[in-house]
């Protein structure tokens, strides 16, 4: 302060010597920053701040920029999406009364996406499932009526949710299996121990209407797949430990599994794989398939990818390989691509960087250096 | 929740030695029926594990964790995810002091290999702070996704505690996996 204070009295005596003083700069005033109108490249960030968990939060980022452009907070372990409309994200997530310590409050916070300012919020059972970053730890129906939460403690349940009347409508015991998969307008599905997937359809009022569970679709033992399914335009895919797609329809009452193919070749199988958080990506109008992929064994899934490769979902043929500066940059662990007609791909790595990339030919546009500290789910505006 | 763990330790270990995987699965699909709100993980984990034989020494008040305790290259960590509570004031088996233990954990099977034998650890949460923030380790043998709750070390195993927040993680030795 004392310094500050020599210097600012220091530099008027100082331009005196040398000549007339320029004109006064003008007067500032204070403003909050605005959004601005909605782009296709952004990027919604959460970062759940591995070494002070109590302070996720959501960075929302400019792909054609490259500038952060503002934060929503997030609480302990979130889940975070983004309404079907796009004005609102719904945070999931957990305060504790006195900082790190004290009484717990669950609760999901609405924040307005044109100026990412928390608009509401609605106060659940002390029981949302704390994990991390994936996209099914809360999500809406398909018409943004209903918002589900799942529960965890670790019995696992769901809850159903008005995000309009801000009002939890129902809890709906989901007999072990976890997590929330949203499919129209009043259908959610979880995916259970044994390789099935439970599927709950609600009522008008959010209630339990029916159910039904599947066949085993995968093998949890041999092959499991990544929890974090990739949305397709009629349902989702489901990447293996080893790489087999497991795409899984769901326009139809009950889900309907298609035949498995691979990423890899008998060759590749074992060695090359899948890994990371957000393990795949889909353009959905031009079917193109992302995967971070690595070289590893068992037990490296978490393993970020040293190439991403781009696979076309109706011939099932790899199109492009697209190596990572692992060095530079570090591994891929999560990506994300936009939907529009000049795609932009993003990648966030295991030295918490995000990655832009041209879509289309796998072109590194720009390295975005600590976007916090573990960025590692990505969702699209 | 030091007399709860026991409690669970003690069931755990005493299933374990009577019972085959299967045959606990079946009773407790039956004793599930109508109760699925309790908390089973903590009987299920161990159902692999033969007896240990004599607990090993609780550390002494103040004991020290060992060089192999704070690196995450030790055997016992194969499937940890988390700091190493060895490097904030605990031990691999101990939690670091005003922490509480988790009574519900995941699990994870690792070789030794300065026996040869496969072990059943226990991966109990430490909880009650904010998170350590050192001695990061994240090893995933034989983990799996959440929807295998009691193989996966992604979902915090605090959340039963009164005090949910995550500090630090612990690796403990259950027992010998059978073959």
């Amino acid at each position: 302060m004392l310094l500050a204070l020599v210097a600012s009295t220091a530099a008027p005596m100082a331009a005196a010597a040398t000549g007339p003083q320029p004109p006064p700069l003008p007067t500032e005033h204070l403003t909050v920053a605005q959004v601005g109108p909605k782009s296709p490249h952004w990027v919604y960030v959460l970062d759940y701040a591995f070494n002070n968990e109590i302070d996720s939060r959501v960075y929302l980022f400019d792909g054609d920029t490259y500038r952060r452009m503002g934060q929503i907070d997030a609480g302990f372990l979130p889940g975070v999406n983004i309404s079907p409309d796009g004005k609102t994200t719904a945070v999931a997530t957990t305060y504790f009364a006195r900082g790190g310590h004290g009484a717990r409050t669950d609760v999901v916070e609405f924040n307005d996406n044109t100026t990412l300012a928390k608009t509401g919020e609605i106060v659940i059972p002390p029981k949302h499932a704390q994990t991390l970053a994936m996209l099914f730890t809360v999500a809406f129906s398909a018409d943004g009526r209903f918002l589900y939460v799942p529960y965890l403690t670790p019995a696992a349940s769901f809850g159903v949710l008005d995000p309009a009347r801000k009002t939890v409508l129902s809890e709906i015991d989901t007999a072990g299996c976890t997590l929330v998969i949203p499919w129209g307008p009043n259908r959610v599905s979880s995916i259970c121990e044994s390789g099935r997937l439970l599927t709950v359809t609600l009522d008008a009022a959010g209630h339990e209407a029916a159910r039904t569970t599947s066949d085993p679709w995968f093998d949890p033992d041999k092959d499991p797949v990544f929890a974090q399914g990739v949305p397709l335009t009629d349902g989702y895919a489901y990447i293996s430990f080893l790489g087999q797609v497991h795409e899984v329809d769901f326009t139809n009452p009950k889900p309907a599994m298609r035949a498995p193919w691979s990423l890899v070749t008998a060759q590749e199988k074992g060695t090359w794989r899948p890994g990371g958080v957000q393990i795949g990506a889909v353009h959905r109008s031009l079917g193109k398939l992302f995967i971070p992929m690595h070289r590893g064994g068992e037990g490296s899934h978490k393993v970020g990818g040293s190439e991403i490769w781009v696979f076309d979902l109706k011939s099932h043929q790899r199109t492009a390989r697209w190596p990572v500066n692992t060095q530079q940059t570090g591994a891929v662990v999560s990506v994300q691509v936009s939907q529009d007609a000049a795609p932009l791909l993003f990648a966030a790595t295991e030295k918490a960087d995000l990655l832009v990339l041209d879509a289309s030919s796998g072109r590194l546009k720009h390295d975005e250096k600590k976007l916090g500290q573990t960025p590692q789910l990505l969702l699209n505006p | 929740m030091q007399s709860l763990d026991r409690v669970f330790e003690k069931s755990a270990r005493s299933l374990a030695k009577r019972t085959s995987r299967r045959s606990l699965l079946a009773s407790l699909g039956q004793l599930l029926t109508g109760a699925a709100l309790l908390p089973l993980l903590p009987i299920d984990r161990t159902a692999r594990a033969q007896s240990p034989g004599p607990h090993a020494q609780s550390p002494a008040a103040g004991a020290k964790p060992t060089a192999e305790e704070q690196n995450c290259d030790y055997w016992k960590y194969c499937a940890i995810d988390g700091f190493l509570c060895a490097c904030c004031g605990g031990t691999s088996t101990s939690c670091p002091p005003g922490t509480q233990t988790s009574p519900i954990t995941w699990i994870g099977t690792c070789h030794n290999p300065g026996d040869g034998r496969d072990y059943i650890v226990s991966y109990n949460d430490c909880c009650g702070k904010v998170s350590c923030g050192d001695c990061f380790c994240n090893r995933n043998e034989g983990e799996k996704p959440m929807y295998r709750l009691s193989r996966n070390n992604d979902v915090n195993w605090c959340m039963a505690n009164t005090e949910s927040n995550y500090h630090c993680s612990v690796s403990v030795i259950l027992g010998v996996a059978e073959k």
